[in-house]
């Protein structure tokens, strides 16, 4: 069993010291994350004291034997992955005081697998009820980082919100000036005999095309763009993780909030002109 | 000379007045589109430094210039070793004024019969489903040290006050119905151990407002010597972090230095210090999206600009063309587009500044309901930079998207598009 030793940076800072090359194997090993390797110049076989004190007081010497790229984790993906993954019994003679290393081995948490994953919370709330000082969750169940997303997911959304309101007063604008520039050729043909209703139904054709042309575009450029972002930020944070994710319920969104918006734009535009009498349409 | 060009500006902002006028429906729209995304970019900019501007007036105004911690992390880290002795030679530099040991623990509320606490589920204000028993925020401080909050309701603990009182926030208060008097058990969370710390007992002497909890956190504040109680038996650890003030005539920087000369070793930080670092660790996520909103904003708007303008302009070339026909020169005719681009830009920044004020409102109310953030943080702060830097990108845009409008009217034949518009 590993458990990992996650170094906040000063602790892996103060803990690892300088490598010794062709040390004995019968250390105890350690893996590393890829970032703590780089950052403290190690190689696969070299040998690092760990410590728990700033001091380095308490140290013990393991064999790095191996790399590994930690999990991304979301919550922190702003501060560098400088952990340490050791066995357990290691961990522990490494951490718990003298006086309780005869003692029953404790961890910090135990995960737990059911058989049936349905009965989660029921089984976090009967764990936590007896055996007091313990905190029993679903991996599911809304905590603290769900909360951060939900707010985050919020902020998008307002921000998305903004920006489609400022779109659409652009793109009424310009379907005004468009329509406009047809005003003769609606004219001519109301004069000849052309329905409202006949050229309002012309200009819903017409919006839809625009609108689901402009959204593919739309869409393309997305696709373009989230790799753009997702390169740009994990180069910046040194992570795995995905940052921009455009999923099919992403999609289905966005169609239903463009090509509407698109199509209500033309109709508005048009309906302005298609108000007035034929021969205003055509006088200058 | 200044005068000519002052006359060649005149006329060819009249000129674009009389052409925006004409179109009121295309104008208006236009200058509200630009409002929309003004808004937008303004609220970016507030965004970039906003963060780290709050934070660092709620440090300041917590009255400590120094902190001095075991590691270099000022989040989460081990208890500062030899704390005592520390505390007291460093109360004894020149340069320091105060010192005050600040131990942090968590615990929960237990009925005082000391069963298990019932979980009571309910919805928080970010929509996400909490249960009791959650975790109460507990700091432990010295008898008749300054105190880190500020007191609502009732008094402080006293030095040497039996009952073990404590101070909570109105949090704490008003989800458990407490009041001055009320008494509280409280089981620590005391780390690995296999067994659970029995309740301990308090008394609440005082309500109060604590400068760093974020909207949701119960938080508590008890003397040091009570904290023991909380986990009998378990390690029950040390001192955190040590808040310093330095002398008004000495400053921030001079005790840090004097700090760390006498005790080598020890991480210790100025406000200047903890900002910059927040900065770049903790709140680096929200100077990046500020960045990149922004950057996106005032493509976004630089692009609708153009559009609009190129439209504009290529619905009027037969006017455009009659105009050099009958005598207006290029220069003129090319700074009237110029000058269109800047009216519709200009008029609608200006709405787009209190547009912009109002939708911070809106965005920072969204944003402050993230977990760990104190509820005095704000993340929208307004400094004259942020006028300075925005005005200059709005001109950029205007002058950006006006570039392809002019050059079409440079370009302009004027025969031809005459020609063109008589036979069309």
């Amino acid at each position: 069993m590993l458990a990992a030793l996650t170094a906040c940076g000063s602790l892996a800072g103060a803990a690892v010291g300088a490598p010794e090359r062709g040390a004995s194997s019968e250390l105890p090993q350690v893996l590393l994350s890829r970032q703590l390797m780089a950052r403290a110049r190690l190689q696969v076989g070299d040998t690092v004291k760990l410590a728990t004190s700033p001091s380095g007081e308490g140290a013990a010497s393991f064999r790095v034997a191996g790399v590994y790229e930690p999990t991304p984790d979301p919550m922190r993906f702003s501060q560098p992955s400088l952990e340490a993954r050791l066995h357990l019994p290691d961990l522990l003679s490494l951490t718990a005081p003298a006086s309780a290393r005869d003692s029953l081995a404790t961890v910090s948490a135990i995960n737990v697998s059911l058989v049936d994953p349905s009965t989660a919370d029921a089984f976090a709330r009967e764990v936590s009820a007896r055996l007091p000082g313990t905190l029993a969750r679903s991996t599911s169940a809304p905590n603290d980082r769900t909360s951060t997303f939900i707010v985050i997911e919020r902020f998008h959304l307002a921000v998305a919100i903004v920006t489609l309101l400022g779109s659409a007063l652009f793109l009424l604008a310009l379907m005004v000036m468009l329509v406009d520039e047809r005003r003769e050729t609606v004219g001519t043909l109301r004069l000849i005999g052309l329905t409202r209703g006949r050229i309002l139904r012309q200009v819903l054709v017409e919006g839809m095309l625009i609108a689901s042309v402009g959204t593919v575009f739309g869409l393309l450029f997305a696709f373009a763009a989230q790799g753009a972002f997702n390169r740009f930020f994990q180069w910046r944070y040194d992570t795995a993780l995905v940052f921009v994710r455009i999923t099919p319920g992403v999609i289905v969104q966005s169609v239903l909030m463009a090509v509407p918006l698109g199509i209500a734009a033309s109709l508005i535009a048009s309906w302005t002109f298609l108000r007035r009498q034929p021969l205003a349409l055509l006088r200058r | 000379m200044a005068g000519t060009a002052l006359k060649h500006a005149r006329r060819a902002v009249r000129l674009a007045w009389v052409s925006s006028i004409r179109q009121p429906a295309r104008t208006g729209l236009g200058i509200l589109g630009i409002a929309a995304v003004g808004a937008l970019l303004f609220d970016m900019l507030l965004l970039s430094r906003g963060l780290v501007i709050s934070f660092r007036d709620m440090l300041e105004r917590a009255n400590f210039d120094v902190r001095i911690f075991a590691t270099d992390s000022p989040v989460a880290g081990p208890p500062i070793p030899d704390a005592a002795r520390l505390s007291s030679a460093v109360s004894r530099l020149p340069e320091v004024e105060a010192v005050v040991p600040v131990t942090f623990r968590e615990a929960e509320l237990a009925p005082a019969d000391g069963s298990p606490p019932e979980a009571v589920p309910h919805v928080d204000s970010r929509g996400a489903a909490v249960e009791h028993p959650r975790a109460l925020d507990v700091i432990g401080v010295d008898a008749g040290a300054e105190p880190l909050w500020t007191l609502l309701e009732g008094r402080d603990p006293l030095p040497g006050e039996s009952g073990a009182p404590v101070v909570v926030n109105q949090a704490l208060a008003a989800a458990h119905r407490l009041t001055p008097g009320s008494s509280i058990a409280v089981r620590g969370r005391c780390g690995s151990g296999a067994i659970a710390p029995p309740p301990a007992p308090f008394t609440v002497v005082g309500v109060a407002e604590f400068p760093f909890d974020d909207g949701e956190a119960e938080t508590m504040a008890a003397r040091r010597t009570d904290l023991e109680a909380l986990c009998r038996g378990h390690a029950s650890g040390g001192i955190d972090m040590l808040l310093v003030r330095s002398r008004a005539r000495d400053g921030g920087d001079a005790a840090a230095a004097a700090i760390r000369a006498s005790s080598p070793g020890l991480h210790v930080m100025t406000n200047d210090e903890l900002v910059e670092r927040f900065n770049r660790v903790e709140f680096s996520y929200f100077r990046q999206i500020s960045f990149v909103l922004a950057t996106v904003t005032l493509f976004f708007g630089f692009l609708l600009i153009a559009v609009l303008l190129t439209a504009s302009v290529n619905q009027r070339l037969g006017e455009i063309a009659a105009l050099r026909a009958v005598g207006l020169s290029r220069a003129r005719v090319i700074a009237g587009v110029f000058a269109e681009s800047a009216i519709m830009i200009g008029i609608g920044a200006v709405i787009a500044i209190p547009v912009g004020f109002a939708l911070s409102i809106w965005l920072d109310d969204i944003l402050r309901r993230l977990p760990g953030i104190p509820a005095n943080v704000h993340f929208f702060v307004f400094e004259p930079r942020v006028l300075l830097l925005y005005t200059g990108l709005l001109a950029a845009s205007a002058l950006g998207a006006a570039v392809y409008p002019m050059r079409i009217v440079a370009r302009l034949p004027i025969a031809a598009t005459l020609r063109r518009e008589v036979v069309g």
